[in-house]
């Protein structure tokens, strides 16, 4: 600053009085708001970094909240999942342990019951509002309620009728799995299904050592098999096995041994004195025998079938059912109507994967997915597996109750256990922590980051309390000392001492 | 006689220390008086007879440093050119709120954003939805306040401007007044009292614009602007300003009066004739030319970028850019675009290479329903490379598409119509001079639902469409009038299902948005001043926004720091002058002390030539 002379007026000094005033009142402002600047013209040229940095940390904000909502959907899935996932290994153990054959089979099926109310339970769980295993249709409830799963729903058929109605497919009015035993000559019996259908059993292939008797087929459609006693007798011992095709893709082999015994045992038939009459006991025991089977295996596959066709179904394809009535002369299967039939899962039904039904970006370069939809395929086995014990019908007089529950429970067991490579609850267990540890992982990177950018906000719009301090006393003594030398300047005037 | 002589000369003494001293009071007395010059006297001497010579005041000078005066004057005007402008770009920093506050545009965006991010994580939460409306309405009304604010200021400037015309015409008159008085004074003592008067007029219209001062003799200044325009000789020519009531975004000056709806400067001379100052340049520096660079490039710049900021993100979310589906016809063979749906503004963007050359180039088709305004510039969309034609589409299609072939001319491609409102864009097939690259249209969505772009933000009540109308584009303003869907805010849940059947939880349309605002990278006008023509701006909006802060806070800094530099340059300058021409009481004192001793000694003098004499008549008695 340029001295002037004392006495012409003072004008500049007057103004940089003024100056250092404002100063001063800008230094006050910053220590008590502890902002560097009130305009964006004073933040220097970090002006636009500081933009910046406020949205990047504005969304850092948002996307933390993100990953706490979501964090909170997937401890209640996982809490979820873990109950399915107990539920289903109890299941699996009451199952193979013999649990569930014979006389146990009632006390098996109460318990089969009460889990898959649990299932449907833990399948509907909610976290604030939203229902975690509906896919996108957060609004819907994942699952119908048990009673309309089992027992339909006024028109709506459920699950028991379905079961009901494939047996009676399965099983045609004779009881022989939809085969027809016949003789076309005295010496000779024929085997064949009673027509082109899905339905009972299915002739797969046949064996014999039976000697002089001509074992022929399956051939033609519907297939068929003839066995011809016209050479001779078999000898004693001699087996002949059909190879039979299950509606559950399984198979069964059933053996018939020649015996000399009459009466003879479960699937032996006597060599009679004639071909004839061999010919006739073979027809017996066959008929006896296929009777028995249908009755448990055959009634087991028909079951395990039956629940696959309605637990398969969603809102956009609704379940298939035999084409009747009647049922037992039925020949197709025909797609059920969401009218007529109850569809068990009521939420959104995609072909994309279902974690993509809820994706959520928890970092500007991630998106974690963690949607689930209750008819995903670990999920789907597990509920169709023990709805089917909860729903099949278990009499007590039933002949065959032991075999056909045997059946059904190493189908159930076969069923829990997943074939190898499948999904399983374990699986998306996995899946989703896998997407907690992720989103763990970014928070954590979050918080440095905002760290780091706070810092760097402050750096430049903000102040410290120290430097403030210092610039103050230092503009204090500045402003002092001028307005001391003002005052002295405007008594520096020679008419003071005239 | 000579005692008498003596005598004489004596008074005459006294007299001119009187007079002196009459001076140095006078100059005591106004000391403090603005554009008060200090006045000397201006003493000679008279040969009175053989020996001696008697003193008189021949004239009263002003001390006065032209030089400085008019180096005085030049950096006033500057001083007051830089202080219009820090004045208005600091309140313009008001309307940019205070950096980290919750008041700031930034601050209303990344609520918006984060609200945006919540809903695409809880899509089927009204809360959610609720918080995105909620947020999206504050930064529209933001934007509004900004664009307000913005107006305000023009108005502002506009009044000032309107204020310091007539201050400037006062001015003319008093100095044309106090010419012709000079001329009468000759010179008459007064004519300093005079003569600083008028420098004090000439002083206060010199901050209020650029002037050039001639003295032509006699007492006589002829004012002109610096471009050589006379203001003021013995007649004062009048300055004029039309200010307008209510200043609008689309008020804007224009060279040509029937365009412009803003107020200018107009000089009438003493003969009638009128010259609009703004259209000739003639204000280059000074107070007016200060607030006239506000209200017509600064601020218009500044409501430019709030306007592309707002046009940008309406279209981002509302437009759809559908590509053509491949036609051939004979050995011909293009593209078929439907432009049923293409509202005002919307376009039809054709790439295509001429085969001679081996160059891709662009033809841009935009609908418009004023044909008043057509042809349209290559600015009327913001990429640099297209060639844009405005088509008329109120004669249908055959109009449309005998337009569009007048224009593809030269290019060797075709347009026909085959069907409805499908127009087809073929090459010319055998001759292969052209071949049809790509075309697409780009519409506006006007309803919530049909597919992912919605008409979030509307213009006023109506979806912004980006058209071109006798008024000016439509982005000119929208700043002012942008605001969140009115449907959409009595149906926030069409903020998830975008078409029928669309599942509470699917976050598809939010996470559109999100990205929208976020990430998608938008292009903005260069006419804001942010990018240029060849290569405009392109970021994402968060990033403009940003560039808007960045440059409107560097040109505040610059145009505070221009100031504080001119105010140095004009307080030293005004030191100098104020050294030169202004009283120093220390100065006056000790002349007073001289002229107290003068005065004495001349007393003295006379008192020695009273004793002679007596001496004299004594000798005689």
């Amino acid at each position: 600053m340029s001295i002037n002379s004392v006495s012409s007026t003072p004008n500049a000094m007057v103004q940089s009085l003024l100056d250092m005033r404002a100063q001063f009142d800008d230094l006050q402002r910053q220590l008590s708001t502890g902002q560097k600047s009130a305009t964006y013209a004073g933040l220097g040229s970090s002006r636009g970094l500081s933009v910046s940095l406020n949205s990047q940390l504005s969304a850092i904000g948002g996307y933390d909240n993100s990953i706490d909502m979501i964090n909170t959907r997937l401890q209640l899935a996982q809490t979820s999942l873990g109950g399915m996932s107990t539920i289903g290994n109890q299941m699996k153990a009451l199952v193979v342990q013999g649990g569930s054959t014979g006389g146990n089979a009632n006390s098996a099926q109460l318990t089969a019951q009460s889990s898959l109310q649990q299932l449907l339970g833990l399948l509907n769980t909610q976290a604030g509002g939203r229902y975690l295993f509906s896919g996108r249709a957060t609004d819907q409830p994942s699952v119908e309620t048990y009673d309309h799963i089992v027992n339909g729903d006024g028109a709506r058929a459920g699950l028991t009728q379905l079961i009901n109605e494939r047996a009676q497919a399965d099983l045609g009015a004779s009881g022989l799995g939809r085969l027809t035993l016949s003789a076309p000559t005295s010496t000779s019996v024929s085997v064949a299904e009673d027509a082109v259908s899905p339905f009972g059993f299915k002739l797969g292939s046949v064996s014999s050592n039976l000697t002089n008797a001509t074992v022929s087929g399956p051939t033609g459609s519907p297939a068929s098999v003839s066995v011809d006693f016209t050479g001779g007798q078999p000898s004693a011992g001699d087996t002949l096995t059909l190879r039979l095709n299950l509606p559950d893709g399984t198979t069964t082999n059933l053996t018939l041994t020649a015996t000399t015994q009459s009466p003879p045992g479960d699937n032996q038939f006597t060599i009679g004195a004639t071909t004839a009459a061999t010919a006739a006991n073979f027809q017996s025991t066959l008929s006896t025998s296929l009777g028995a089977l249908a009755g448990s295996t055959l009634k087991a596959a028909s079951a395990m079938s039956a629940s696959n066709d309605f637990f398969s179904a969603d809102l956009n394809n609704p379940p298939q059912r035999v084409a009747g009535p009647p049922f037992d002369t039925a020949t197709a299967m025909t797609a059920g109507t969401t009218a007529n039939t109850v569809v068990w899962y009521t939420g959104e039904a995609g072909t994309d994967p279902a974690r993509d039904t809820a994706t959520t970006r928890i970092d500007p370069s991630l998106v974690v997915s963690y949607g689930a939809r209750a008819n995903e395929t670990g999920l789907k086995t597990l509920v169709q597996n023990v709805a089917t014990l909860a729903a099949v019908n278990i009499s007590p007089s039933d002949p065959n109750l032991s075999n056909f529950t045997a059946a059904l429970s190493q189908r159930i067991g076969t069923g829990l256990s997943g074939a190898p490579g499948q999904q399983s609850v374990t699986d998306i267990e996995a899946e989703l922590a896998g997407t907690q540890t992720t989103m763990a992982s970014v928070k954590d990177q979050h918080a440095q980051t905002s760290a780091t950018l706070n810092d760097m906000l402050q750096q430049i719009s903000g102040v410290s309390n120290e430097a403030v301090g210092a610039q103050i006393l230092t503009l204090q003594t500045r402003m002092e000392a001028s307005m001391q030398t003002t005052a002295m300047l405007y008594q520096l005037s020679l008419t003071k001492f005239l | 006689m000579s005692l008498t002589q003596a005598l004489n000369t004596a008074l005459s003494g006294l007299n001119a220390a009187q007079t002196s001293v009459s001076i140095v009071a006078g100059n005591i007395a106004n000391a403090q008086t603005p554009g008060y010059v200090r006045k000397v006297a201006v003493l000679t001497q008279n040969s009175v007879g053989t020996a001696g010579a008697s003193v008189q005041v021949s004239a009263i000078n002003r001390v006065l440093d032209q030089f400085v005066q008019t180096q005085l004057r030049t950096e006033s005007a500057g001083a007051a050119y830089t202080d219009a402008r820090a004045k208005l770009y600091d309140q313009l920093q008001d309307v940019y709120g205070t950096p980290n506050s919750t008041s700031t545009l930034e601050s209303s965006f990344n609520t918006f954003t984060t609200a945006l991010q919540g809903l695409s994580t809880s899509p089927d939460d009204a809360t959610a939805q609720s918080a995105v409306l909620a947020a999206a309405q504050q930064f529209a009304q933001q934007l509004n306040t900004m664009s307000a604010g913005v107006q305000g200021l023009r108005q502002q400037a506009e009044l000032a401007i309107s204020d310091d015309v007539t201050q400037a015409n006062n001015c003319l008159q008093q100095i044309a007044q106090l010419n012709q008085q000079l001329s009468a004074a000759g010179q008459d003592p007064s004519a300093a009292a005079l003569s600083d008067q008028r420098d004090n007029y000439i002083d206060q219209l010199s901050k209020l614009m650029d002037i050039r001062v001639i003295n032509s003799g006699n007492n006589q200044v002829t004012v002109l602007t610096t471009s050589g325009v006379e203001l003021c000789g013995a007649k004062a020519s009048t300055l004029s300003f039309d200010a307008q009531g209510v200043v609008t975004p689309q008020a804007q000056w224009n060279a040509d009066p029937t365009k412009r709806t803003i107020g200018t400067v107009t000089l009438t001379s003493p003969n009638g004739t009128s010259t609009d100052l703004v259209a000739n340049g003639a204000l280059r520096s000074g107070e007016i030319a200060g607030f006239l660079d506000m209200r017509d490039n600064t601020l218009v710049q500044a409501q430019g970028q709030l306007d592309q900021l707002a046009a940008a993100m309406s279209s981002a979310l509302s437009d759809t850019t559908t590509a053509g589906t491949a036609a051939t016809s004979g050995a011909q063979s293009g593209f078929d675009v439907d432009v049923g749906g293409l509202q005002a503004g919307n376009t039809v963007s054709i790439t295509y290479t001429d085969t001679a050359t081996n160059t891709q180039k662009q033809i841009t088709l935009m609908r418009v329903d004023d044909p008043s305004v057509l042809p349209l510039s290559n600015s009327a969309t913001n990429n640099p490379n297209d060639t844009v034609v405005g088509i008329d589409f109120s004669g249908g299609m055959a109009s449309v598409i005998s337009q569009i072939n007048t224009a593809l001319g030269a290019t060797g491609m075709t347009a026909s119509n085959p069907s409805g409102t499908t127009l087809r864009i073929l090459d010319d097939g055998a001759a292969n001079t052209v071949d049809v690259n790509a075309v697409s249209t780009t519409t506006t969505a006007t309803g919530l639902t049909g597919g992912v772009a919605l008409p979030f933000f509307t213009d006023g009540s109506n979806p912004y469409t980006g058209a071109i109308t006798a008024t000016g584009a439509e982005s000119v303003g929208l700043a002012g009038r942008i605001a969140v869907n009115q449907s959409l805010i009595s149906d926030p849940s069409k903020l998830v299902a975008y078409t029928s059947g669309v599942a509470a939880g699917d976050s598809t349309r939010p996470d559109f948005l999100y990205n929208q605002m976020v990430n998608a990278t938008l292009t903005y006008s260069p006419s804001a001043g942010i990018g240029t023509s060849g290569a405009p701006f392109s970021a994402s909006a968060g990033t403009y926004l940003r560039q808007i802060i960045s440059v409107q806070g560097a040109n505040a800094a610059n145009a505070d720091s221009l100031k504080q530099g001119q105010d140095v340059v004009l307080s030293s300058l005004q030191s100098r002058f104020d050294a030169g021409s202004g009283v120093s009481i220390d100065q006056e004192m000790s002349d007073l002390l001289t002229l107290q001793n003068t005065y004495a000694a001349n007393a003295r003098v006379m008192s020695t030539i009273k004793d002679m004499l007596t001496s004299l008549m004594q000798l005689g008695l």
